[in-house]
C-alpha cells in the first residue's frame, strides 16, 4: 500500500507534535534537572551565566581595539553596545548546539532502557540554555541605558527574531544529538564549529564591516540576519522593514529578504530535522 | 476494566554481532570497501547477524499474566525492550494498547546531585506520570521506599539499596493499563521484598493484562496465569507456570516432543503417565502428610534396571530437587504390564514454600529418565514453627523435677 511521501511526513509530524504535548511534563523535568544540575554546587550561583557572554564581549573588546588601532577609526561606546546585544544571542546558539548534540549520547541508560519520545532530551536542553540566556537578556538589558542606547519601538522585532533562532538552534540541536549517536565523532567536528564559527558569525564585527566582497558570503549564514537584525532593531533603531544601504548602487547590508531567508532556514530546518530524528529514533537502542 | 491488550505477532528481532560503524572516520573506508567489493546482495542474516527471537507470539489479555522465563541469552530482555517500544521487531508487530507502566530499570533517571524529593518527580515523568499525580501520590511513594528522614538528601548519598527502593516505589504508583515487570523483584530486604512483591500481586491481580519476566520461579509461580520458556529465542514450550517451571528446571526427555500438559499418555517405551495429582489438596502443612496419585501403564515387560514410579520432589526457591525416590528403592512391587493407578504418600517435612512434586519413569543403569508425567505444584505452609532447610517434627518435654531428683 504506496503512501505519498507528503501524507507520511504530516503524519509523522503530527505524531511528533503530540507526543511533545504529552510529554509536557517530562519535558519540563528534564529542563529542570539540567538547570538544576548546572546551579547546584556553583559559588557564584547563577552568575556562571554570564560568563560566556561577558568573554565574547571582551574579546571582541580586543579584536575590535585592533581593528580601529589599525583603521585610525577610534572605538565608540556603540560598537560596544553592538557586541553586547550579539553575544547573548551567539551564546544561546553555541550552548544549544553543545548541550544538544552531548544530550542523548549523555542520557544512554534512559535511551536503552525506558521509552518516551527522545526528542524531548534535546529540546530539555535548549530550554535549560534558554534559562541561561534569559538572564544574560536581563543583564544587556540593564546595561544598555549605560551605553547611552535607548528603546523604541524596535524592540517589538526582537521576540520575532529570538524566536526564529531559537527554532534554528532547536533544529541544529535535533539533528547534531541524533547524528552523534550514530557517528561519534560529530562531536569533534561541532567542537571545531563552536570554537570557530565566530570568525565566521557577525558578532564582535558587523556585517557591512566585512567589505562588499565578503559581506554578502557571511550573510549566507543562517544566524548572521538574526544577528544583524537585533543589532538594527536594538542598538541603531532601524525598522527592519527597511533596507540599509551605505551608498546607492553599493551592497544591501540589510534588506528584509535576509530576514525571510533565515525565517526560511529556521522553519524547514526544524521540520525535516523533527522527521529525521524521529524516523531515525526507532534505531537508537541498536545502534547507542 | 479496559480492554488493553498485549498483542505479540510473529515476532522476529535481528541484531547484529560485532562492531557497529559508529564513526564517520570508520563508516566512510567502510562503505569504500563495501563498494569494491560486490560481493553477494543481502540475504535475511549477513555475516554477523543472528535471529534474537525466532517467531514468537503470545496474547496477553486483561486479568491474565504471563511469564517468561529462559536462561541468559534467552531473548526475554529483547521481547521486553520490543515491549516497551525501545525496539521495533525486524519481522512481526507488537501492539499494545493503552498506557504502559513498566517496573524495568527502576532508577534510570535519577541524577545524583538533585535530592530524592526532585528524583521522584523527574523519574515519574519518565516513566509517564504527570507531575499532579505524582504531587497527589508524593506521600505514599515516600512512605513506600522507607526512607522520609532522606528525601530531601541529594540522591548520591544514597545506597543503592535506597536507590532501589525508592526507584521501585515511584514505578509501584503508576495506574498504568498494562504492566510489564522485569527483575524487580529482587530488591530491598526481606520485609521490603515481602511489600513489593504485595504490591505487584495487587497489581498483577487488578485485572489488566501482565508480562513477567523473572529468575525467582517461585514468585512466578505465585504470581501468573501462564508461561512461555524461551531458549536462545525460541519459544520452546508454553502453558501452565508449574509445567513450564518443570521444562525449564530440567530437559525435558519426552521422545513424542509434546509441547502442551493437557496432552494425553506421556513419555515412550516401557512406561506412560496419564496424570497426576495431589489427592490430599495441593497445599499442606510442614510436617504433615500429603497423598499423590499418580495413573499410568506399563507398555512392556520391565526390565530390572528400569524403575516406573520415581517421585521428584524440586524446590521452586532453589531449583534444588529435595527428594527423589522410587518404588524400586523402596522395595515395593513393581506394577505387571497394564494399567495402573498408584498412591505415593508423602510426610512433607520441608521449609515452608513451593515445590513441583513430578513423577518420572528412570532407566537406572543408563541414569536416563525414560517418562515424565506432569509436574504438579505443592505449596508448603508453615505457622513459623520452625526455621532451617529440614522439617524435623520436633517435641520438647520438661521432665517431672521429683522423678530427675529421685534418679
Amino acid at each position: 500500500m504506496a503512501r505519498t511521501p507528503q501524507r507520511s511526513a504530516l503524519r509523522d509530524l503530527r505524531e511528533i507534535a503530540s507526543d511533545l504535548r504529552q510529554s509536557r511534563d517530562l519535558l519540563t523535568q528534564l529542563t529542570l534537572r539540567d538547570i538544576r544540575v548546572r546551579y547546584k554546587q556553583a559559588a557564584f550561583g547563577f552568575a556562571w551565566a554570564l560568563v560566556i557572554p561577558v568573554t565574547i564581549v571582551l574579546a571582541g573588546l580586543a579584536v575590535r581595539a585592533a581593528i580601529s588601532y589599525a583603521s585610525g577609526h577610534p572605538l565608540e561606546t556603540r560598537q560596544l553596545a553592538r557586541m553586547a546585544v550579539k553575544s547573548i544571542p551567539w551564546a544561546f546558539y553555541v550552548g544549544c548546539i553543545g548541550a544538544g548534540t552531548a544530550s542523548l549520547v549523555g542520557s544512554i541508560t534512559l535511551v536503552t532502557k525506558i521509552y518516551f519520545p527522545r526528542e524531548v532530551l534535546p529540546i530539555a536542553a535548549c530550554l535549560a540554555q534558554s534559562f541561561d540566556s534569559a538572564i544574560g537578556v536581563i543583564a544587556v538589558a540593564l546595561l544598555l541605558p549605560f551605553l547611552h542606547v535607548h528603546a523604541s519601538m524596535q524592540l517589538l522585532w526582537v521576540p520575532l527574531l529570538a524566536a526564529l533562532l531559537w527554532i534554528f538552534a532547536a533544529a541544529t540541536a535535533l539533528f547534531l544529538s541524533c547524528a552523534n549517536l550514530f557517528f561519534r565523532d560529530v562531536k569533534y567536528m561541532v567542537q571545531v564549529f563552536l570554537s570557530f564559527g565566530i570568525f565566521f558569525t557577525p558578532v564582535l564585527v558587523d556585517a557591512p564591516m566585512f567589505g562588499p566582497r565578503f559581506a554578502p558570503i557571511i550573510m549566507l549564514n543562517p544566524v548572521a540576519p538574526l544577528l544583524e537584525g537585533l543589532r538594527l532593531a536594538v542598538v541603531d533603531n532601524h525598522n527592519l522593514l527597511t533596507p540599509v544601504v551605505s551608498q546607492p548602487g553599493a551592497w544591501v547590508s540589510w534588506h528584509p529578504w535576509y530576514l525571510a531567508y533565515s525565517a526560511t532556514w529556521a522553519i524547514l530546518g526544524l521540520i525535516l530535522a523533527a522527521l529525521f530524528f524521529h524516523r531515525s529514533e526507532r534505531r537508537f537502542a541498536l545502534y547507542v | 476494566m479496559s480492554d488493553a491488550r498485549i498483542v505479540f505477532d510473529q515476532v522476529w528481532m535481528k541484531f547484529h554481532r560485532g562492531e557497529t560503524h559508529d564513526s564517520l572516520r570508520d563508516l566512510i573506508p567502510a562503505l569504500v570497501r563495501k563498494a569494491l567489493r560486490r560481493g553477494p546482495s543481502a540475504t535475511d542474516l549477513g555475516e554477523d547477524d543472528f535471529w534474537a527471537l525466532h517467531d514468537l507470539s503470545f496474547d496477553v489479555a486483561p486479568g491474565q499474566v504471563l511469564g517468561i522465563i529462559g536462561s541468559n541469552g534467552s531473548g526475554k530482555s529483547t521481547t521486553l525492550r520490543i515491549l516497551t517500544k525501545i525496539l521495533e521487531p525486524t519481522r512481526g508487530r507488537c501492539e499494545i494498547s493503552g498506557r504502559v507502566g513498566a517496573l524495568i530499570e527502576v532508577s534510570a533517571g535519577f541524577h545524583g546531585d538533585l535530592t530524592g524529593r526532585e528524583n521522584v518527580f523527574l523519574q515519574g515523568a519518565i516513566m509517564g506520570l504527570r507531575s499532579k499525580e505524582i504531587a497527589r501520590k508524593f506521600d505514599e511513594i515516600v512512605a513506600f521506599a522507607g526512607i522520609e528522614s532522606f528525601i530531601d538528601t541529594q540522591v548520591k548519598r544514597y545506597s543503592s539499596g535506597m536507590n532501589a527502593r525508592l526507584g521501585f516505589s515511584i514505578a509501584a504508583h503508576m495506574d498504568p493499563d498494562v504492566l510489564i515487570i522485569d527483575e524487580v523483584l529482587a530488591v530491598g530486604d526481606y520485609v521490603f521484598q515481602e511489600r513489593a512483591f504485595g504490591r505487584i500481586s495487587d497489581l498483577a491481580t487488578s485485572g489488566i493484562p501482565v508480562v513477567v519476566v523473572s529468575h525467582q520461579l517461585d514468585r512466578i509461580a505465585q504470581l501468573c496465569t501462564h508461561a512461555i520458556l524461551l531458549e536462545r529465542g525460541v519459544p520452546v514450550f508454553r502453558g501452565a507456570p508449574e509445567d513450564v517451571i518443570a521444562a525449564y528446571v530440567q530437559p525435558r526427555v519426552d521422545a513424542a516432543g509434546s509441547t502442551s500438559s493437557s496432552e494425553p499418555p506421556r513419555g515412550a517405551g516401557h512406561v506412560s503417565f496419564r496424570s497426576v495429582r495431589i489427592a490430599s489438596g495441593d497445599a499442606v502443612r510442614s510436617g504433615e502428610w500429603c497423598e499423590v496419585r499418580i495413573d499410568g501403564s506399563v507398555n512392556s515387560p520391565l526390565p530390572a534396571t528400569v524403575d516406573p514410579v520415581v517421585v521428584r520432589v524440586r524446590s521452586l526457591t532453589s531449583g534444588r530437587v529435595v527428594f527423589l525416590s522410587g518404588v524400586r528403592q523402596l522395595g515395593t512391587d513393581v506394577p505387571a504390564a497394564g494399567s495402573f493407578s498408584a498412591c505415593i504418600e508423602l510426610q512433607a517435612n520441608l521449609v515452608a514454600g513451593n515445590y513441583l512434586v513430578e513423577v518420572i519413569a528412570v532407566d537406572t543403569l543408563a541414569h536416563r529418565e525414560i517418562a515424565q508425567s506432569p509436574a504438579v505444584m505443592l505449596r508448603v505452609s508453615d505457622p513459623g514453627t520452625f526455621r532451617g532447610t529440614a522439617q524435623l517434627n520436633a517435641r520438647i518435654r520438661f521432665d517431672d523435677p521429683v522423678q530427675a531428683r529421685a534418679s
